[in-house]
């Protein structure tokens, strides 16, 4: 009985899908292993918590929260030092470096399971009308910001109407991209009650349940920018004490949280008094500061250093869903044009296996370009809709009519060569590994006649649309996080829907009315299954009949943890790392 | 320690009429130096202002990390707070309006005050510049009078050193002694933060090369003046060895090398951006490279206009370090 209860209990685990399987090799009772799980003691005192989760997935009005383990508790006290990457340049934005380090100090209104069960956070309870277009929070009382103001519905209008007001710094694109164009109003139906009215159904609590919705004071939003990138405000698990910038973000704990999501591992403040947050950009000090034990936990272990953080540490993956990283193929000029050179293209190069060679294990390969492997709806069987296959490339392109070759062995055409551009900008849209990962493609392409050329861009160049307009480029590495298939109609939709204006989000620039009657389809439907199989439609029609996008990797989030730290765990909406459960073990 | 004083009373005898070629010489400084300044400014600001691609789009980009075709009231928004849409001149004009007030402007991405997120900086990579000056010239001074002018192993070993420490890649210095003396052998910490301990390694990174630079200019001269018959009279009178090299020799050979030090300020300033990233050392040097390329043009301009300050100023001390050594430039 305790067993299967052990069972039950660990599948519940909200971070259990994303733990890297990696440990398996070692041999049970070793030191990782244990590791791995919980300990006895602790699970049991878990068990209540696991009642409540169980309840509040039990339909999608529940009250979760307010449970405390009572029995042997771990222990409280110490600082975490957190090793991350990159430094936003506001830690108010929707880059999704800075959502990491946003979970940290804002808390959003429903939260979400590895198996997308959605759990109570600053609402505690929901109720969705029958057509599926109105949705009725209850939230959360006697929570406050940690600068004294009230939570309460007022606070949820004023943080949609700042997200959504182009003329304010806290415009939110992000929330822009996902609900404006299903948004009808935002509603204060009572002093904590929030009711959200949609122009058609939409999964709504899928949108609400990702970093860019975390809840802002509206005393933060009322204020400066500059205020609100240095200091903003939340009612989360931790204050923003300091940011030195180029170092670190010193967050302390508060004392006084009232409001984890109903998957976190315990309610109440942290264990810890706080993390620092800090920014080492190089791999080798990263790594190095690891090994030394002066970061208790780091972010991206490098791939040189994969191999040996398995053996020695605790690691986290989690395989983040939307788009993958993948070459968007440019449809409206240049040889992409003929869907028989796109085809070509991607039976030209074995990129699985460029993958799994450059990454080692960091990132598995991705291969159904339209979807990540991290989001429900994935389609498995598009991984293989261009495995390598370069007879079956030569004959597409001699379809084509690209049937000379020059002397360099490269095809042509019209007396033109078949060149295509790959514009990127290594650090920004990919790693170094993508740029091995690109090479490899351009070396192998070029043995069926594609002359393919790498172009490096800037990250202002980038940002700024060097090499990006008509005719300048064939392919470019792109990806864009989101937790499900709703990437489908922010990537898809077509111009028509922005007033004319091409969606930059597509920048192949191909619109298939059919592939967007079936996301619009699926977007508005309430039903999980039937709202699945139209979002998996689109996928194949994207991948299989258009190809209008070849596959690499899907992003990932890896944290190495030291032996002395448990119960870190990463969220399931977007991998954001969660440290208000975790504790140093004595 | 007598060397000062000599310089002092001389100094003193030689005034009033070496003070006022001392205040003019400072004062033709000033005005070349304030020259030197707007043209830096003015020449980051156009290099950036006239990079293709709209600066409006490249900011809404850059903040929500995607490459998007925003709408013409997104893009409208902030043009205007940027004053993105008006003529390049006055929008240059606006600029260095700002800067004869000494203000800078407001980061584009930081969203603050340039002055204050390059005030928050500067203190720690000047500190590393000058404990890495100081560092170099020990090391030169060292190895320049143990071995020059000699001719056994150690004076081979020292101008080999000379030469492999000046052409030395920082990049890869600084790795290898993170990964030896840090990781490996745990002596220093791995994130340099702000202590004395963490100094040392990026402090030696810097210093190397230029200590090379230093070491090799100032041995050539130090192996000439040897010869010198001031060397000779003062070996007969009796003075030992080192004692001649010390205080006789070094304070004229040295000259080159303080003219060297001028240029070796500007280099440490500008290695500081490598050594910084590799030590994870906040500074003006990562505040610069995460700047530049973002296309933050008031940060940029505003690092260039400060890093020119300094470079001025040191090369303004240097010239009066110049005349504390050899009093005799005083009367020229």
């Amino acid at each position: 009985m305790l067993n299967l209860l052990l069972t039950r209990l660990r599948s519940s685990r909200p971070d259990h899908r994303q733990r890297w399987d990696g440990v398996g090799e070692v041999p049970d009772g070793s030191q990782a292993h244990r590791r791995r799980w919980l300990p006895r003691r602790l699970a049991l005192a878990a068990l209540p918590l696991l009642a409540a989760a169980a309840v509040a997935g039990c339909g999608s009005s529940a009250d979760g929260g307010g449970v405390e383990t009572t029995a042997s508790k771990p222990s409280r006290g110490g600082t975490i030092q957190y090793g991350h990457l990159q430094e936003p340049p506001c830690l108010i934005n929707t880059w999704v470096q800075t959502g990491y380090l946003s979970r940290q100090f804002l808390d959003g209104l429903v939260s979400v399971d590895g198996k997308g069960k959605f759990y109570p956070w600053l609402a505690t309870s929901w109720k969705v009308s029958k057509d599926g277009k109105t949705y009725t929070f209850e939230l959360k009382p006697n929570v406050k910001f940690t600068d004294g103001t009230p939570f309460d519905a007022k606070a949820v209008k004023a943080n949609f109407d700042a997200w959504l007001d182009a003329k304010r710094w806290t415009y939110n694109m992000y929330v822009g991209y996902h609900v404006a164009n299903v948004l009808d109003e935002v509603k204060v139906t009572g002093p904590l009650e929030v009711e959200i009215k949609l122009k058609e159904p939409h999964d709504l609590l899928s949108v609400l349940s990702q970093y860019a919705f975390g809840i802002i004071s509206p005393k933060t939003l009322a204020g400066s920018q500059a205020n609100g990138c240095e200091k903003p405000v939340g009612t989360g698990g931790f204050i923003v004490e300091k940011w030195n910038r180029g170092k670190d973000v010193v967050l302390k704990r508060n004392p006084d949280y009232n409001s984890a999501p109903g998957n976190a591992k315990h309610q109440g403040p942290a264990y810890v008094d706080g993390v620092v947050w800090k920014f080492l950009k190089d791999d080798t000090l990263r790594y190095g500061s690891l090994r030394t034990g002066e970061s208790d936990v780091i972010y991206e272990v490098p791939g040189a250093s994969w191999a040996d953080a398995k053996k020695r540490y605790a690691i986290l993956q989690h395989v983040t869903g939307g788009v993958p990283v993948r070459l968007a193929l440019e449809t409206q000029n240049g040889p992409f044009k003929d869907v028989r050179v796109r085809k070509a293209f991607g039976y030209a190069s074995d990129r699985r296996k460029a993958v799994e060679t450059v990454f080692r294990g960091a990132a598995p390969y991705n291969g159904n370009g339209a979807l990540s492997a991290g989001s429900p709806e994935h389609v498995e069987a598009l991984e293989h809709a261009y495995d390598h296959d370069p007879a079956k490339a030569a004959e597409l392109l001699d379809e084509a009519g690209w049937t000379q070759k020059n002397q360099d062995g490269i095809r042509v055409k019209d007396g033109k060569p078949l060149t295509i551009r790959i514009v990127y900008s290594p650090g920004n849209n990919v790693t170094n590994d993508d740029v091995q990962v690109l090479q490899i493609i351009q070396d192998q392409a070029k043995q069926v006649g594609f002359d393919v050329q790498l172009k490096p861009v800037t990250q202002a160049g980038l940002w700024a649309g060097e090499h990006h307009g008509p005719g300048e480029w064939d392919a470019e590495p792109w990806y864009w996080v989101a937790r499900t298939a709703e990437i489908l109609h922010v990537i898809w939709a077509p111009a028509s829907e922005f007033g004319g204006t091409p969606n930059g989000n597509n920048p192949g620039g191909y619109e298939d009315p059919k592939t967007w009657a079936l996301i619009e389809e699926a977007d508005r439907t309430v039903d999980v299954k039937k709202r699945t199989a139209l979002y998996q439609q689109a996928q194949r029609r994207i991948v299989e009949t258009d190809a209008l996008v070849l596959g690499l990797r899907p992003l990932t989030v890896n944290l190495a943890v030291g032996p002395k730290l448990r119960d870190v765990w990463l969220s399931p909406a977007i991998g954001e790392p969660v440290f208000t459960d975790a504790y140093f073990a004595k | 320690m007598s060397t000062t004083v000599d310089t002092f009373t001389v100094a003193e005898t030689a005034a009033p009429r070496g003070r006022r070629r001392l205040a003019g010489r400072v004062g033709r400084r000033l005005v070349g130096a304030i020259g030197v300044l707007f043209a830096a400014a003015t020449v980051t600001f156009f290099l950036q202002a006239l990079m293709p691609g709209d600066r409006a789009r490249l900011i809404i980009n850059q903040s929500n990390g995607s490459l998007t075709n925003p709408t013409e009231a997104e893009r409208a928004a902030v043009a205007e707070r940027y004053h993105l849409d008006d003529s390049l001149l006055s929008q240059y004009a606006h600029y260095i309006g700002g800067l004869v007030r000494g203000d800078l402007g407001v980061s584009y991405f930081q969203h603050e005050k340039v002055t204050s997120i390059i005030g928050a900086q500067i203190g720690s990579t000047i500190v590393l510049t000058l404990v890495a000056l100081v560092l170099a010239w020990i090391i030169a001074l060292t190895v320049t009078v143990l071995a020059a002018g000699r001719d056994n192993v150690w004076s081979k070993l020292a101008s080999g050193f000379q030469i492999v420490s000046a052409s030395i890649p920082q990049y890869w210095v600084g790795t290898i002694f993170l990964v030896v003396f840090s990781i490996q052998l745990g002596i220093f910490p791995v994130e340099s933060g702000s202590g004395i301990d963490g100094l040392i390694l990026p402090a030696i990174t810097l210093a190397l090369p230029v200590a090379g630079f230093l070491g090799q200019v100032s041995q050539d001269e130090f192996s000439r003046l040897l010869h010198q018959p001031f060397v000779t009279s003062s070996r007969t009178r009796g003075s030992s060895d080192l004692s001649v090299r010390v205080r006789h020799v070094l304070r004229h050979a040295a000259l080159p090398g303080v003219t060297l030090s001028g240029w070796a300020l500007g280099f440490l300033f500008s290695g500081a951006v490598i050594v910084e990233t590799v030590f994870a050392r906040p500074g003006i040097g990562s505040v610069l490279v995460t700047a530049a390329t973002a296309r933050d043009i008031p940060l940029v301009t505003g690092v260039v206009i400060v890093s020119a300050a300094v470079y001025v100023v040191a090369n303004l001390l240097v010239d009066l370090a110049y005349t504390v050594i050899d009093p005799r430039l005083k009367d020229q």
